[in-house]
């Protein structure tokens, strides 16, 4: 057999380890439901307290989408829920492996014959899955709940931008998985990083209300581009052909940004596995 | 072709040094102990043999391939690790099992069945499905035993396993060690359980602050016991002011209270001196030594000897 073909045959002997991770993650969560229902509190508190914020806010301010006037609930309530998806994601791949040291089974699990890089994409298959599906649904009720003239026509398409944009914030969480894995600590500086990536994302407000200078940087802001795709495919139901060049351009922000991140989380594997650290926490 | 080799392996934890040239060997079918005091060693050495931790220096080898992080070589491995908390707490020991399973690449069918026969195996498929945070330190061990056992090991690394079990369930786990390398498993059983090693070790080795002090039989570690510690019984008044008594011996030796009998002290003797010198200081410093025992049996013996300071 080529060398080729034996690494093949192990990538899809890792790949067939996958739901197994996603069986076991499933089990545990079945094993906490408080935190669906806590899920469900927050997106619904955030559309409460944005829909009574949208009663001051001037919609003409707001952009228009395919020449639809965006209302401010439409408009924040898809900010919301993707900075939730974005933040659970993050949160989730950044700290899958610290979790699994902190309960002591890291060391069980890299006693099989499995990739470390397995064991990082296994434990959070089931959140990579799960998340966005378990944040589209709870946008739908919010959008039955409020009335929300939201495009059936844009789901497809903003799926795709989703899509494209989860491989970015996986490479995102990587690169702090490796610091956390490293330093044992960074919970902290993710929640700021995210913070201020929510805040020249437009999650909230328009990016036009930004200084000119910021603007330019937003514009570039990954997070900025997949929010804006999925409104024009939500709000103003822009089909393939408008979306197409946003998820494009998520492309090699998404393939750079998982790059960097599979780097720099096994060198911080290899680096505990040297100073034969990684059991401890 | 030993089945575990171990050649001069050291490993540094910055200025600490927990492995210093060791090296042993097992054979396949062999059971060998790994036997030492806290902070020997020991479960750096298994975690060095499993892959876990890279040594500073020498060689591992597990049926003569270089352990490294060689991912082939953990399909005939099997790991008892000393910890409790290997596990997923809030599921079953059986999906926990069928989990492990299929990281050795087992399909899912396959490892149910596996899961369900090592449950059998450990005696524990009447629990298998309840979640593990409510199993038992004895059904816990089992459990990580029946993990170790999902690939039929042609290596099998048990980290203090007996710890903290009662008899009943540390001689469970025994038989099931007993079982395997009578099949043909090469076993290393690290602990510092001395009692338990008589008619289960096949051969020993004894590991302290880092070095190997001793590799054989235990017959042959036997040898080296040496009767230098005695349990004396004194009066009741002499009892009391066994420091004194401690002050009078001077070069001769020590003494220490003997645990759970305020009538007792442990005597140590320095090297070449006679009991019955030491006991005539203490007659003379007024106490009656009503009745005098070597303190533990041999094999124990030859393990303080082997693991003691002076031994270094």
């Amino acid at each position: 057999m080529s060398a080729a073909a034996a690494t093949a045959r192990q990538g899809v002997a890792e790949l067939r380890k996958l739901p197994a991770f996603m069986r076991r993650d499933l089990l545990v969560l079945l094993s906490y439901r408080v935190a669906f229902a806590a899920d469900l509190m927050h997106i619904a508190v955030q559309a409460i307290l944005f829909s009574f914020i949208g009663k001051l806010v001037d919609p003409a301010r707001l952009p228009a989408y395919g020449g639809t006037q965006a209302t401010y609930l439409q408009f924040t309530i898809i900010g919301v829920v993707l900075t939730l998806v974005s933040a659970l994601l993050l949160q989730r791949v950044a700290t899958a492996v610290r979790q699994e040291q902190l309960i002591g089974t890291l060391e069980a699990l890299l006693a099989t014959p499995t990739a470390p890089t397995t064991i990082q994409a296994g434990s959070v298959a089931l959140d990579l899955l799960f998340i966005p599906i378990r944040m589209g649904a709870l946008l739908g009720v919010v959008a039955l709940t409020f009335g929300l003239d939201l495009s059936l026509g844009g789901v497809p398409p903003a799926l795709v931008v989703l899509v494209a944009y989860v491989p970015f914030l996986w490479g995102l969480g990587l690169t702090s998985a490796a610091a956390i894995v490293t330093f044992r600590r960074g919970t902290g500086a993710l929640a700021a990083g995210m913070g201020i990536v929510g805040i020249v994302s437009g999650a909230f407000f328009p990016l036009s209300l930004l200084p000119s200078w910021l603007q330019g940087v937003a514009e570039a802001n990954p997070v900025a581009i997949a929010l804006e795709a999925i409104r024009e495919a939500l709000i103003g139901g822009a089909g393939w052909g408008a979306i197409g060049p946003e998820a494009l351009v998520m492309l090699p922000a998404s393939v750079l940004s998982l790059l960097v991140g599979v780097t720099a989380f096994r060198w911080a594997l290899a680096r505990e596995h040297r100073r034969g650290t990684l059991g401890l926490y | 072709m030993p089945a575990i080799e171990a050649i001069d392996l050291c490993r540094a934890f910055g200025a600490v040094e927990a492995l210093r040239g060791v090296s042993l060997a097992v054979e396949a079918g062999e059971t060998h102990a790994l036997l030492g005091p806290n902070g020997a060693g020991k479960t750096t050495l298994m975690r060095i043999l499993s892959g876990l931790v890279e040594p500073t220096a020498g060689s591992a080898y597990l049926l003569d391939q270089s352990v490294g992080r060689s991912r082939a070589l953990r399909s005939v491995l099997g790991l008892v690790p000393s910890g409790d908390r290997s596990f997923y707490l809030r599921i079953s020991g059986f999906e926990n099992l069928v989990f492990f399973a299929r990281l050795h690449g087992m399909r899912r069918a396959a490892a149910r069945r596996r899961a369900g026969e090592v449950l059998a195996a450990v005696r524990l498929e009447d629990v298998g499905r309840r979640p593990v945070n409510g199993y038992s330190h004895g059904m816990q061990k089992r459990r990580s035993f029946a993990r170790a056992l999902l690939t039929e090991p042609r290596v099998l690394l048990v980290d203090e396993a007996t710890h903290d079990l009662d008899p009943v369930a540390a001689r469970q786990v025994r038989d099931l060690t007993t079982s395997l390398a009578a099949s043909g498993t090469a076993v290393l059983w690290a602990t510092q359980r001395v009692e338990e090693l008589a008619g289960f070790a096949d051969r020993v080795t004894v590991l302290a602050r880092g070095e190997v002090r001793f590799s054989g039989s235990l017959g042959a570690m036997t040898a080296h016991a040496r009767a230098e510690r005695h349990e004396l019984r004194l009066d009741a008044r002499a009892a009391t002011r066994w420091q004194s008594l401690d002050h009078a011996l001077g070069a001769l030796g020590g003494l220490d209270p003997a645990d759970g009998d305020p009538g007792s002290v442990l005597l140590s003797l320095a090297d070449g001196v006679a009991l019955g010198a030491a006991i005539a200081v203490l007659a003379d410093a007024g106490a009656e030594v009503q009745s005098c025992r070597e303190d533990g049996p041999p094999i124990e013996r030859a393990f303080l000897a082997l693991t003691s300071e002076r031994a270094s």
